[in-house]
């Protein structure tokens, strides 16, 4: 079946894929910091120019990074769609919406710009991370950034299984709309908490099944791997000019 | 409801985050106690479960359509501790892989749609149930009430958040969240309730795993 694949380039080579997932996740995690109480445009070019440096160095598609991140933006859209319309400020047009009368200020469409525009350079660079770094070499840093290893291993699980339930969703899905699919919206929401009441007890008893031949292979609540990162000279050089830029223009543009 | 980055003010930001990291280590915690390790393969299949659960669409009025969340359901049947490690595992891998809600923000997401909406979820039901004794159609209800309920608590925490940080005052923030999210609610409570009853129907024993 037709997946849009997790990792899909983690394995080309370049010089972001071969930082270290710590070095990576820390440096985007520093970069939406520093990005979160930015307001002004100039400020924008500067980081979206630094991102895109990152993205050519990174040599992911452009075409790839750009469908991706637009993808997401409906969603960032309906959380945001609603705030033009509410900030006090001179008037830029009005409409009549059903029997509302609502109306746009400028000052409500900066303030949206200003936020779409941050979240577009966050996913960007979210996009970054995640598309030039294995999933499990990601949990595997995550797991020395000291985040939980009950929440460690839930993941690496999730991220096993998500393929194969999204398959069984796909394929409930299309057996569903062959057999005529329709009738008031009751019946919908019926049919579909049958569907999810079968997934459930599905997706239940494959994570008995799982656990029984892990047992049975010996699994002891401790999963051991050979694979160890190793935080290499050109992580910390890449660390702290990374560092460096941001703090600068942290504090050119605070 | 995911919150993207840039949304939320730094400070609010944080404060999910610190909230939301203390939450989850001490529900890692609790499960862990209460389940050992069997849990981790199942909490990490039905994580996957809530994934692939949220990717069914439903109608809602005038050609809009809202997906399934899931805590509440996760946690009605889970408990809320694990339900609250089940929606954090689900908000990660929906940030980190498909940049659904934000880095920074994750905590507030987090916070919003694990820890409010699993606790809404959990207890809501529980109390609901346990008040006027268990009775089919009546925890069929509360479940559909807990899971409605759910999702508006938690989208006025969403729009508590928005108004904090300043981006929409709250007049504007609250009744459009809650208003929105009513509306959402009322697919959730229905496919939670309908969810329950085909469990109850076919594997009963199944509503009493956070019991034992």
């Amino acid at each position: 079946m037709k997946h849009s694949f997790i990792d899909q380039y983690s394995d080309l080579d370049s010089l972001i894929h071969r930082l270290d997932p710590r070095t990576k996740f820390i440096a985007s995690l520093a970069f939406v910091m520093v990005l979160t109480p930015i307001r002004n445009c100039q400020a924008f070019a500067f980081y979206f120019g630094l991102i895109a440096t990152l993205l050519i160095i990174s040599r992911l598609p452009p075409l790839y990074v750009l469908k991706r991140s637009l993808l997401i933006f409906p969603f960032v859209l309906l959380i945001a769609i609603f705030i033009p319309f509410f900030k006090p400020g001179e008037v830029a047009g009005s409409y009549n919406i059903w029997l509302w009368q609502v109306s746009v200020t400028y000052d409500g469409l900066l303030v949206l710009a200003n936020v779409v525009i941050k979240a577009w350079l966050c996913i960007l660079s979210l996009i970054l991370l995640s598309a030039t770094t294995k999933f499990a070499d990601l949990l595997r840093g995550l797991k020395q950034l000291g985040i939980p290893k009950v929440i460690i291993l839930i993941l690496s699980f999730m991220y096993r299984y998500i393929f194969v339930l999204v398959d069984e969703v796909m394929r409930m899905r299309r057996a569903r709309d062959s057999r005529n699919f329709g009738g008031g919206r009751l019946r919908q929401l019926r049919t579909l908490g049958n569907m999810l009441g079968t997934l459930f007890i599905r997706s239940y008893e494959r994570g008995e099944r799982v656990y029984a031949a892990m047992l049975a292979r010996g699994f002891d609540g401790e999963v051991r791997s050979l694979h160890q990162l190793n935080f290499k000279r050109i992580d910390a050089y890449f660390g702290v000019t990374f560092g460096l830029v941001l703090l600068s223009s942290g504090i050119l543009f605070w | 409801m995911h919150i993207p980055d840039g949304f939320i003010s730094a400070p609010v930001a944080t404060v999910g985050c610190v909230v939301a990291a203390g939450c989850v280590a001490h529900a890692a915690k609790a499960t862990n106690k209460k389940m050992g390790e069997k849990q981790i393969p199942l909490m990490g299949v039905l994580a996957a479960f809530i994934f692939a659960a949220q990717m069914l669409n439903f109608p809602i009025a005038g050609g809009t359509s809202g997906h399934f969340i899931g805590a509440a359901l996760a946690a009605i049947l889970l408990g809320p501790w694990a339900g609250v490690l089940i929606m954090t595992c689900v908000l990660v891998v929906q940030c980190l892989i498909f940049q659904d809600g934000g880095l920074f923000a994750l905590g507030a997401n987090i916070f919003n749609m694990g820890i409010v909406a699993s606790f809404i979820g959990y207890y809501v039901h529980r109390g609901d149930a346990s008040l006027f004794g268990g009775h089919r159609k009546r925890i069929l209800g509360s479940g559909g009430l807990a899971a409605w309920l759910s999702v508006v608590i938690a989208s006025i925490a969403c729009a508590f958040e928005l108004a904090i940080s300043g981006i929409v005052p709250l007049g504007v923030a609250l009744p459009a969240m809650a208003g929105v999210h009513a509306l959402i609610g009322i697919g959730e409570g229905a496919i939670t309730a309908a969810v329950l009853s085909f469990i109850m129907a076919t594997r009963a024993d199944l509503l009493e795993i956070q019991k034992a």
